[in-house]
């Protein structure tokens, strides 16, 4: 090794530094969970209905889990499989309300040129969506692929709607293939990774790249860094004008190339991009890569290898009908064992707070995204192309707890009154009490439906309401333990498995 | 359910400033001590050697635009038309002048001192050698220590905890700075994430928080054998108990950096000013790591203006802000950067670089020999690896240098199994 030697340099000028910090893309190393989660928790985590409401919802609450025992659990996921045909008033009326949602990309950015609410006003209406959307299994899976064909709000928040809407949403419940489809000819993904400036001369391997290891084929899905070059010379041309999709033959490279042993001959313009996409969509690794990922998110952080196969099969066998992937994970048996190995994200987090409180919040969600923030999980805020990270190792940790803490401790303030713009009515979800061990009942009941204390933390909580189990409590020291007896019961373990 | 009425123009970002530190009623309450908290009963100062700062410049940096190899002429200038660095002049656009070889990338500036001071080292065509071209892998190989092989389930600086000889149970040990703990803490000695220090408690009613804290920890306190995942949960909580308590006593909000030391207004900035607080309070840190991302530039990545040159500005101006805060204490601090790949020498067609393979590695401490150190091939193309510069040092042997050199790592085949490191001249022995 030579070492250099060392001369005087010249002066140098630094350019204007404004902060941009982007999130770390760390991505962590799932651990092996035990199978059991917790003492006697378990007790409630194995009840099915409770199950699988917290793996369909964002957060049961006592009203769900009457209609899915009314249901049954086929009946339930069936309903929440046919989301056209669920009523959806209060999502309806946010479309009223936030026109730019349904607006076409001229508007949405004339609007966001104008005022530049519009990044702001995603990150809200993802977590009111999340939050009050009657299609709830839907809203899970949007957020499965919002994360799977990651685009962060970035320079431009309107192609950011588009993509959500005639992307994601469009095609959450779709066929994979057209939702592949679509997300290559987003222009929001088009500038993201880079593939809206590359030219024959010079083709941007950037999307070419993450299309194979992040979209279909997966790491060690079985191409190489010559099939890189090659997808990307394939894909040249494949870029934007005016908010859409434009094919632009000038930029586009005609010659010969071969993509994982297949020749495709010189000459073809677009269609040659399409029958490589539609190479990647049927191809076999994307099956088994799509199906881990799916059993990752609603089954376990290790999935069971048996589950993950059989759904790579259900995958190709139904040509990637995403429904038809969906129904296979939540009726399988591997499904219904894995009770409680899933720790909520904080998004998730956050919106069974609002659920299980009906927290109402008026005017301003900047309080709540910036929680969000802090604990790492802003809607549309990861920079890499991966997607939030989807195992409890990434998420556990002491800034993670501690934010899940002081969101709920909030709420004993919030429910005073005094936090301007928001509101819960948590003493009329929780049923009449006489005693200080009732209300610690009807606390856990409002707040951890279907799920049994262990005796010691029901003991405890006992005594942090009263003295002793069968005290009566007088009207004012309800109210005033109501508050923090959820806002415990949220902090705690119980609540962040699901 | 109810219908919130939204209102669009007038969002007040006056309680997200707060956060939810504006809704505590009461800062901190004295510290609470759950039953089964034992007092702050750790050696504080077990370790014998350098705190290590570990910074990932995530994205994959373009090593050849930020220590230039302008002398290479026209191998390096005829393959970035548009990006290149020019060769160092009195334009203060140009390239600052190391070694007649070499030059620094103008936005680097608040750096030169400190190489002119001798500490700072820069090791060139520097990386990992698994050929991965793929971001996630590349940094998972890279913080695992283990390029190349999936199945390490750790990180190289939680194996390098776990093996040194001496004690240390601070819950300070290892800190992450941000949201998430980076994939080189995890493993078995356990690491805290940190994003704020001064917001580090929890808010609440006053007149109850001291009743919910208690209520609270025992909620997470578990029977021996309850699985391992409510363990690990427990044992976070716990953690995060016990440095609520010890931050209180902080005044972080107050704290002002010494010698004039003007860190950048960014995440990064504020990161690196926390991790100077926690090494001059005498917590007992011994490792911090700490992210700046936003590297990988595929397009419009600017040559000595632009985005990678407001990158590196909040770079270098954080390191410099690092170095004058801690002047006393820097005999003592080692700081290692990295990423997880170089770019292609040769630019792309969109005024960007794809990914690459060689790199730029920095060390900087009181400990260092300064320099640049670089086995260099060359950027002929006969000299390239498919394109791309190519990797002739080893990153573990970088650091390998700086643990056993600067931080007494008693056990490097413990943290780079499968690996024997060669010591590098780029520290001197403590």
């Amino acid at each position: 090794m030579a070492v250099l030697e060392e001369k005087a340099g010249t002066v140098s000028r630094r350019g204007f530094l404004k902060a941009i910090s982007l999130a770390g893309l760390g991505l962590a190393v799932p651990i092996q969970w035990a199978g059991s989660t917790r003492r006697a928790a378990a007790e409630g985590r194995l009840d099915p209905l409770r199950h699988v409401l917290s793996r369909l919802t964002w957060g049961a609450r006592p009203a769900d889990l009457e209609q899915i025992r009314a249901m049954g659990i086929e009946g339930y996921l069936d309903w929440q499989l046919q989301p056209e045909a669920i009523p959806d008033p209060t999502i309806a009326q946010l479309l009223q309300d936030v026109p730019v949602l349904s607006a076409s990309y001229r508007e949405a950015q004339r609007q966001e040129a104008e005022d530049w609410q519009l990044g702001y006003t995603l990150m809200w209406t993802r977590l009111y969506r999340a939050v009050h959307s009657e299609r709830q299994l839907f809203e899970r899976a949007v957020e499965f692929w919002t994360d799977h064909f990651n685009v962060p709000i970035g320079d431009s928040a309107a192609e950011k709607l588009i993509d959500d809407r005639e992307v994601i949403r469009k095609h959450a419940f779709g066929q994979f293939r057209s939702l592949l489809f679509a997300s290559a000819q987003s222009p929001a993904m088009l500038y993201y990774l880079n593939n809206a400036s590359s030219d024959k001369e010079h083709p941007n391997e950037n999307y070419a790249r993450e299309v194979m290891e992040l979209h279909t084929l997966g790491v060690a899905g079985g191409y190489t860094e010559q099939d890189v070059k090659e997808l990307a010379r394939i894909l040249t041309g494949w870029t934007a004008r005016n908010g859409t999709f434009y094919f632009d033959p000038e930029m586009h490279d005609y010659g010969e190339k071969t993509l994982l042993g297949r020749t495709f001959p010189s000459g073809r313009g677009i269609e040659e991009g399409l029958e490589a996409l539609d190479m990647l969509a049927t191809h076999p690794s994307t099956a088994q890569f799509i199906a881990t990922k799916l059993c990752r998110h609603f089954v376990s952080d290790s999935p069971p290898p048996s589950l993950v196969a059989s759904t790579a099969q259900a995958f190709s066998a139904t040509d990637g009908d995403l429904r038809a992937v969906l129904r296979h994970i939540f009726t399988s048996a591997e499904f219904m064992e894995s009770g409680g190995q899933k720790l909520r994200r904080p998004l998730e987090y956050v919106a069974a707070v609002m659920r299980t409180t009906q927290l109402e919040v008026v005017e301003d969600y900047w309080l709540l995204l910036s929680a969000l923030e802090q604990l790492g999980h802003l809607p549309f805020g990861w920079k890499p192309p991966n997607g939030y990270p989807d195992v409890a190792a990434a998420w556990l940790n002491t800034n993670n707890m501690l934010m899940r803490w002081k969101i709920a401790f909030a709420l004993p303030i919030i429910s005073m009154g005094w936090v301007d713009g928001m509101y819960t009515p948590l003493d009329s979800l929780v049923s009449r009490s006489d005693t200080a061990a009732d209300l610690v009942d009807a606390a856990s009941a409002a707040v951890l439906p279907a799920l049994s204390l262990d005796p010691q933390d029901r003991a405890q909580l006992i005594s942090f309401v009263a003295d002793t189990a069968d005290q009566r409590l007088r009207p004012h020291e309800r109210r005033d333990k109501l508050p923090a007896l959820a806002a415990l019961l949220i902090s705690s373990p119980y609540f962040q498995w699901c | 359910m109810k219908t919130v009425n939204v209102n669009l123009r007038t969002p007040s970002r006056r309680q997200a400033l707060g956060m939810f530190g504006a809704l505590s009623v009461v800062g901190l309450s004295k510290a609470l001590f759950p039953s089964w908290m034992p007092r702050l009963a750790f050696r504080r100062s077990g370790a014998p050697g350098d705190v290590l700062v570990a910074i990932f410049l995530r994205g994959g940096m373009d090593g050849l635009n930020v220590v230039v190899p302008y002398a290479e002429g026209a191998a390096y200038y005829d393959a970035r038309p548009t990006l290149a660095i020019p060769e160092p002049s009195r334009d203060p656009l140009s390239a600052i002048d190391l070694n007649g070889f070499f030059g620094l990338h103008p936005a680097l500036r608040p750096l030169k001192p400190i190489y002119e001071a001798g500490n700072l080292a820069i090791v060139h065509a520097c990386g990992s050698p698994d050929p991965t071209r793929s971001h996630f892998d590349a940094m998972e190989f890279m913080e695992r220590g283990t390029p190349g092989a999936k199945s390490t389930r750790n990180g190289w600086i939680s194996r390098h905890l776990e093996s040194a000889a001496w004690q240390n149970d601070s819950p300070f040990r290892a800190v992450g700075i941000g949201t998430m703990l980076p994939t080189s803490l995890q493993g078995g000695v356990s690491a805290l994430a940190l994003k704020s220090i001064a917001e580090f408690h929890l808010g609440g009613r006053e007149d109850q928080l001291e009743a919910m804290r208690s209520a609270l920890a025992s909620l997470y306190t578990y029977e021996a054998g309850s699985g391992a995942a409510s363990e690990q949960l427990a044992a976070h909580a716990k953690d995060t108990f016990a440095v609520m308590d010890m931050l209180a006593s902080l005044n972080a909000e107050r704290y002002v950096p010494a010698h004039g030391a003007q860190y950048p207004d960014s995440e990064f900035g504020k990161g690196l000013q926390q991790i100077a607080l926690l090494i001059k309070a005498g917590l007992g840190l011994e490792v911090a790591c700490i992210d700046l991302g936003g590297w990988d530039t595929h397009e419009e990545q600017g040559g000595a203006e632009g985005h990678q040159a407001e990158l590196l500005a909040e770079l270098a101006e954080g390191l410099g802000a690092f170095y004058a805060d801690l002047r006393d204490h820097m005999a003592n601090v080692s700081v290692v950067a990295m990423s997880e790949f170089g770019r292609r020498v040769a630019e792309n067609g969109s005024k960007g670089t794809d990914h690459g393979h060689g790199n730029a590695m920095f060390v900087l401490g009181g400990g260092v020999i300064g320099g640049v150190y670089a086995d260099w091939r060359g950027l002929q193309p006969e000299a390239l690896d498919d394109g791309d510069l190519p990797i002739t040092t080893d990153y573990r042997d970088v650091l390998a240098s700086v643990l056993a050199l600067r931080v007494l790592n008693p056990a490097l085949e413990h943290v780079f199994p499968a690996y024997a490191p060669k010591l590098l001249p780029i520290v001197r022995p403590r």
